[in-house]
Parts: structure tokens; C-alpha cells; sequence
């Protein structure tokens, strides 16, 4: 048998057509959707989060009748690629943004103001969405995105735990006073190795406490640190107190992975700040749970509400920017916030999906009438348009108070001028953007 | 037209051949030379020197990723001076690295001289070796961060067993940053290892065997035979591992963040917190180029002492 030997040049020239083969290849895959698609951005970071947004796609073909196509990414890394997306080009028609990032988008001019879309769609019906989700969805006076889920943090309590000790559980309406819940974080925290709370030693955990103090983190005017306050202060020292001088929360082991839900879960821990977010989650506790407003302090109990919504970016336009609308209109819609709720995964931003959010708990209801106003109160998350920075900032000085190896002045004396630069710039932006528009 | 002549004694070893001059080279030769190069040269140029290049360019720029960038000019370079955080970020990856460095070298030459005394099995010690370095950082991380809990981590728990109040090392001012080094050590010493033990077999038995006759101890053969001889292997591991120091980033990120305070921040971490979580591309750029120009400065300075103290076989 002959063989036919490749020389060089026929290797060279195999080579090189091979290469060209290769870039065709990868140019032909680079091209988008066909014209028409619906596509949406989202974060999904588990296979029930997934099975949920494959449920959400179902909705948008059945109702909308066109193709849809959603880019779902792990939430830590769905702002970064949703960045690159919009400076590129190729984000998609509607995209979901945390409620805490929406001021950040719009001041950069990234996602478009949407009241123009609202005032000439007669079938919209703005006032079905809770008060605390348009407030979130909002900036500089416009409305920039439509809440998808809304929820205000609330106090998880071990029944089970509280059972044994003998202490009865907290009013399912009304909320503790702070001295009551010291005391009972006191008392439960008795025996070795159990606690009396958790939560995050951070900023978004924090604010709970100084909302319910009367305190915030920016002054009035939003172009100075409020957090040096009278009234921040009593927020931040009460909860650093729990922590420091009570101890009844479990040791802080790291920075990064401290988790309330985790320490929860253990089943040594009588009380938890959270949001109904995460019902799902303890719903595989093996001890039994409910929840209850957040404890009032002396403005009340007005915790942190946050939520999510969808946007669309600036570069939508024309026939695109007609299927956007009507795209996010339907992934807001009540039949696919019903889909959310059913699914456990949060609150829905609406009132007419709230019957879909449903026990166990027992108590869950309560989230609603928090959101309705009628039992405690909710103070939607004031962010500034730089808050990546501010959060940065406070996430690396805060821990050292909560650690007890700064106090709390201590910590806000380094924090505050810092913090002042970044209002004062988050003040011109928004300026800038008040004038631009 | 001048011919050179070349001659040589009779029974002397022939001359290698002089290189050829590029303008001698055959067109195709040429084209083939270059369709060889291709592969690597054209991935080169896109992600390596275009963003160097990119970098230098939106340095000068103010941008925040949606707006259009306007020109600034050197303002980004004149902001580093009173930034707090980009010093203690460029003062923590200098100590991070000159700490990191030198116990790098001293674990992988003791584990390369251990290896090379003739183990039976050799092969599987070495892999077992070069599975930290082998493994992803960040599940590395993961691993540590369980390591070191204050209560019940492995680690206070076997100081516990010497009576040791072992402390919170990631939570720690003091002891973050150590806790760091100590966990990228036992991450990156299988490299120098590797490549140590390589140059240690390559070393000839008759300068050892030379050295014993000679009535030289087994410190002075080490000191006068080894070091010299694998003083080139050891200066690729110190260039490679500074470089590769300076641009820390994943594990400070996931065991802790930066914290506490700023004390594990370190300048690659920073570059990532302006450019993308505070849209300040171009001040995040002038931190790149103040970071290449200083891995630059120290490989250089590195390179003019491997005059002095490199020794190569030649």
C-alpha cells in the first residue's frame, strides 16, 4: 500500500483554509435574534429560579404570540454582563434591574424613562402596583422601570425554639417594641452554642434599623451623609449593640459568606431580619417558623422595602421599541407575576397577584398589609445614583463595629467625609439628569 | 559582487552556519514564517497589546461606560496622589508580594530538594504536589475560608489543641492579610517545585561527586553547586511569580472582599471596584497603567541583577 506523504505547503495551505473556515464559523454565530423576537435579560441562579423564568417564557409566547428568548445569567455576575451588553449593543429588549441599581442606569442615560409609553397606553394600569414599587422604579421625577416583586423586610421567628423555652410567640400583627426584642434576643441567647438573632453585619440589613429610627443614610437634600445623625446613630448602635455588648448573635466568621439564612437555619437561632424572599428557602426548615412585622423602634417599624422591575435600555427604538413595551407589559402582567408567586419566589409588585402569594407561613399574609400599609410601615431603599460606591464603601468600615474592633463614631468619623463627596456627586448627577431630560 | 570566503583547519569541527539574513529568505519561507506566527500573534495583538494600548488611550479619558467619554488628560494620574484607597492597595500587593515570594521559593526548592533525593514513587508525590497549583483559586478559596473559622475550623481548632486561642484570621486587621499569603503559598508552591526539580536533575552528578572528593560538605555542594546551577530556574520562578503576585485578585475577593477596612484590598481588586462597580473606566485605566509600569520597573530591575547573581551553563 502507497501512502501519499502531505508536504509542507499542502499542510500550510490546509491550515490556513481551515482558520478562514473557523472565523467564518465563529462570524456566522455571532449574529442575534431574527427581528421580532422578544428578548429579556434576567438573573437565575438555581433550577427552580430557572424553571420559573422557562415558565415566564411559556407566558410571553402564549400571550404576546412571537418567539421569546431569555438571556439568563447567576445573579453575582448579571450586572457586569448586562453592562457590557448596553455599551455594546447587544442588550436584550427588556431587562430585569435590582431596584437599587435603577437611579445608578438611569442618571448614565443607559435604560429609557418610560412615562411617554404610559401616558399613550390606555390599557396600563400604573395604580395597580404597589405605592413602595413605582417609588423604587423611579428617578429624578420619572418612571424608569415597572416592578416585577416589591417586599419589605421582615422578623423570622424559630417556633420551635421559642416553644421550648416557654416564651409565647410575638404578636402576628403588631410589631415588638425594640426593648422587647433586646430582651427576648437576651433571653434566648441563654444556653451555649444558641442565639437570639441574625442578620447580615451590612449596610442592607443596617438600614432597617436606622429607617426605624427615624435616621437615614443621606440627609434631606441627598448631598451630605445623614448616617452621623442622632437618629442614624441610635439605628446603628442598637443593632451593633445585639452583636458587641448583648452577643446574642452567632460569631462572625468571615466577610464574605456571613448568611442570616444559614445561621437560621440551623435551628439555634430564635429570630432572623429577612425579606419574604426568602420564605422559599426556609420552608426546608426542620423546626417549625413564622414571620412577623419588623420591631418598631422610635419612628416605627418602617423597614428597608426593595424590590426588582424590568427597564428597557436607551438604544430600543422604533418596531423594537413597540414589541419592548408590550414585552414588559406582559412580564408585569398579573398572569405572570402569578406564575412568580405561585412559585414562592417573592411578592409579587402587584395588588391584583397578591392572592397567588400564599401560606405557609401561617402569617405571610402580613407582607401584603405591611405593603398596603395597613399593619407597620415600609420605607422603600433611598439609593444615590453612585451607590455601587457608597455600598463598597460602607461594606468595607461597617463590619469593624459589628466585629467590635472600631466603635461606632470611630467608624463613621472615617466613613462620613468619604461618604460626603460621593452625595454631593450623586446631587450633581442627579441635577445633571434633571436638566437633561 | 562580494563573495565571502570562509576556511578552516583541516580536521577542525566545522563552523555552524552563519544565520541567514531575512532579506535572503525565499518569499514562501517568508509567508510560512508568518502563517505560523498567525496563531499566536493575531490573539496577541487583539487581547493583549490592543487593550495595553486601549488602556493607555481611555486613561485619558473620563467615561463611565453609557455616556460618551470626554478628554481629560492627565486628571485620572493626578487623582491617584490623594486616594487613600489606591495607596493602601498598592502598599498591601507590594507587601502581599514580598512576603508571598520569598516563602513561595523557600517550600517549592525545600519540597524539589526532598523530591530529588532518589524517592521511590517520585512521579506520584510530585502530582500530589501539583494539585494546589493545579486546582481553580477560587474553590482553593472556598476551602480556606473553612479552614479558617474562628470556632470549629481546622485550623483554631488544632491551635486549640495546643492551647492556642487561635484569632478570627479573616475578620482580622492583623491577621487577614497573613491568612491570605499563607493560603496562596500553599496554592502556587507546586509551580516552583515543578520546575525546580527539573533543574535539579539537570544538574551534573560528576560536580557533586567533584565537590565530595574535594572534601565539600554537604552545605557547601548545596551552596556552590546547586544554587548557582538552578540560579536560572530560579530567576523564571521569582519573574513569574512577582508578575503573577502583583496582579492578585481572586483570592482577596472571595475569602474577604478586601476587608476588613481596606487591609487585603489589593490594586488589581481596586482596578475592578472603579471600572466596573463605580463606572470610572478611565481612573480604573490610569491604575492599569500605574501597575503595568510598576510590574515593568521591578521585572526590569530584577533582570539587570540576573547579570550578577544568574549563572547559566555556558
Amino acid at each position: 500500500m502507497s501512502s501519499s506523504p502531505c508536504s509542507r505547503r499542502s499542510l500550510l495551505k490546509l491550515a490556513a483554509a481551515g482558520g478562514l473556515a473557523a472565523t467564518g464559523a465563529l462570524t456566522g454565530c455571532s449574529s442575534g435574534p431574527p427581528p421580532g423576537t422578544a428578548t429579556w435579560s434576567m438573573w437565575s441562579s438555581s433550577p427552580e429560579e430557572l424553571k420559573v423564568w422557562n415558565d415566564f417564557s411559556r407566558y410571553v409566547e402564549k400571550t404576546m404570540h412571537v418567539r421569546s428568548l431569555s438571556s439568563l445569567t447567576p445573579s453575582a455576575g448579571y450586572a457586569p454582563k448586562l453592562d457590557l451588553q448596553l455599551v455594546s449593543g447587544t442588550a436584550s429588549l427588556v431587562t430585569a434591574l435590582n431596584g437599587w441599581m435603577i437611579p445608578t442606569y438611569a442618571a448614565r442615560g443607559s435604560h429609557r424613562a418610560l412615562d411617554d409609553l404610559i401616558a399613550r397606553d390606555p390599557d396600563f394600569d400604573r395604580d395597580d402596583f404597589y405605592p413602595a414599587s413605582q417609588s423604587i422604579s423611579s428617578f429624578a421625577g420619572k418612571t424608569y422601570a415597572i416592578g416585577f416583586d416589591v417586599a419589605p423586610a421582615v422578623l423570622y421567628y424559630n417556633k420551635s425554639l421559642l416553644d421550648k423555652a416557654g416564651i409565647d410567640p410575638p404578636s402576628r400583627t403588631e410589631p415588638m417594641t425594640w426593648a422587647a426584642f433586646r430582651e427576648l434576643a437576651i433571653e434566648l441567647s441563654g444556653p451555649k452554642g444558641q442565639y437570639g438573632f441574625t442578620c447580615a453585619p451590612l449596610m442592607d440589613d443596617l438600614i432597617s434599623w436606622i429607617y426605624s429610627a427615624g435616621g437615614n443614610v443621606m440627609n434631606k437634600k441627598q448631598d451630605a451623609s445623614a448616617l452621623d445623625s442622632p437618629e442614624s446613630l441610635d439605628g446603628i448602635n442598637f443593632l451593633v449593640d445585639l452583636f458587641v455588648k448583648d452577643r446574642v448573635t452567632p460569631p462572625i466568621s468571615n466577610l464574605v459568606t456571613e448568611d442570616a439564612l444559614a445561621n437560621f437555619l440551623q435551628g439555634n437561632v430564635a429570630f432572623m431580619q429577612n425579606g419574604p424572599w426568602q420564605v422559599l428557602n426556609v420552608r426546608d426548615a426542620k423546626f417549625a417558623w413564622d414571620i412577623v412585622p419588623f420591631p418598631a423602634g422610635p419612628a416605627g417599624s418602617t423597614p428597608r422595602v426593595s424590590g426588582s422591575s424590568f427597564a428597557i435600555p436607551s438604544g430600543v427604538e422604533g418596531d423594537d421599541l413597540d414589541l419592548a413595551w408590550r414585552l414588559l407589559k406582559t412580564l408585569t402582567s398579573t398572569g405572570a407575576l402569578d406564575i412568580y408567586a405561585r412559585a414562592g419566589r417573592n411578592n409579587p409588585a402587584r395588588y391584583s397577584a397578591g392572592s397567588a402569594f400564599e401560606p405557609p407561613p401561617a402569617n405571610l399574609g402580613i407582607v401584603q398589609q405591611i405593603l398596603a400599609g395597613k399593619v407597620g410601615g415600609g420605607h422603600p431603599y433611598d439609593v444615590t445614583t453612585n451607590w455601587n460606591r457608597v455600598k463598597q464603601l460602607l461594606a468595607q468600615d461597617l463590619p469593624r463595629a459589628f466585629l467590635g474592633e472600631v466603635t461606632v463614631p470611630g467608624v463613621l468619623r472615617g466613613l462620613t467625609p468619604q461618604l460626603d463627596v460621593l452625595m454631593r456627586q450623586h446631587k450633581d448627577a442627579v441635577r445633571q439628569a434633571t436638566e437633561d431630560a | 559582487m562580494a563573495v565571502e570566503v570562509h576556511t578552516a583547519a583541516p580536521g577542525a569541527p566545522p563552523r555552524p552556519r552563519p544565520p541567514t539574513s531575512p532579506g535572503r529568505w525565499r518569499g514562501s519561507e517568508t509567508l510560512a514564517a508568518w502563517l505560523f506566527l498567525l496563531p499566536s500573534l493575531v490573539p496577541f495583538l487583539i487581547f493583549t497589546a490592543g487593550p495595553v494600548v486601549a488602556a493607555g488611550v481611555i486613561s485619558l479619558l473620563d467615561w463611565n461606560l453609557f455616556s460618551p467619554p470626554s478628554f481629560v488628560g492627565l486628571h485620572n494620574f493626578a487623582r491617584l496622589g490623594p486616594d487613600p484607597t489606591f495607596w493602601s492597595a498598592l502598599v498591601n500587593t507590594v507587601y502581599f508580594t514580598f512576603v508571598t515570594v520569598p516563602l513561595t521559593l523557600l517550600v517549592s526548592l525545600a519540597l524539589a530538594l526532598l523530591l530529588n533525593q532518589g524517592l521511590k514513587r517520585i512521579a506520584v508525590f510530585r502530582s500530589l504536589l501539583l494539585l494546589p497549583y493545579a486546582t481553580i483559586s477560587v474553590a482553593v478559596a472556598f476551602v480556606w475560608i473553612w479552614l479558617y473559622i474562628p470556632h470549629g475550623g481546622l485550623i483554631n481548632s488544632l491551635l486549640g489543641a495546643f492551647g492556642i486561642d487561635g484569632p478570627a484570621w479573616l475578620v482580622s486587621d492583623t491577621w487577614a492579610m497573613p491568612a491570605l499569603v499563607a493560603m496562596s503559598v500553599w496554592k502556587s508552591f507546586g509551580f516552583g517545585m515543578v520546575i525546580f526539580l527539573a533543574g535539579l536533575q539537570a544538574i551534573p552528578q560528576q560536580l557533586y561527586e567533584a565537590a565530595r572528593v574535594d572534601g565539600a560538605s554537604p552545605w557547601r555542594s548545596f551552596r556552590d553547586v546547586t544554587l548557582p546551577l538552578l540560579s536560572p530556574a530560579m530567576f523564571f520562578v521569582v519573574v513569574t511569580s512577582v508578575i503573577s503576585s502583583f496582579q492578585v485578585f481572586d483570592q482577596a475577593l472571595v475569602m474577604t472582599n478586601g476587608g476588613p477596612g481596606v487591609h487585603t484590598t489589593t490594586l488589581v481588586m481596586y482596578i475592578y471596584q472603579t471600572g466596573f462597580l463605580n463606572y470610572e473606566q478611565g481612573y480604573a485605566a490610569a491604575q492599569s497603567i500605574v501597575l503595568f509600569a510598576f510590574i515593568a520597573v521591578i521585572t526590569g530591575m530584577q533582570f539587570l541583577l540576573q547579570r550578577r547573581l544568574v549563572h547559566y551553563d555556558n
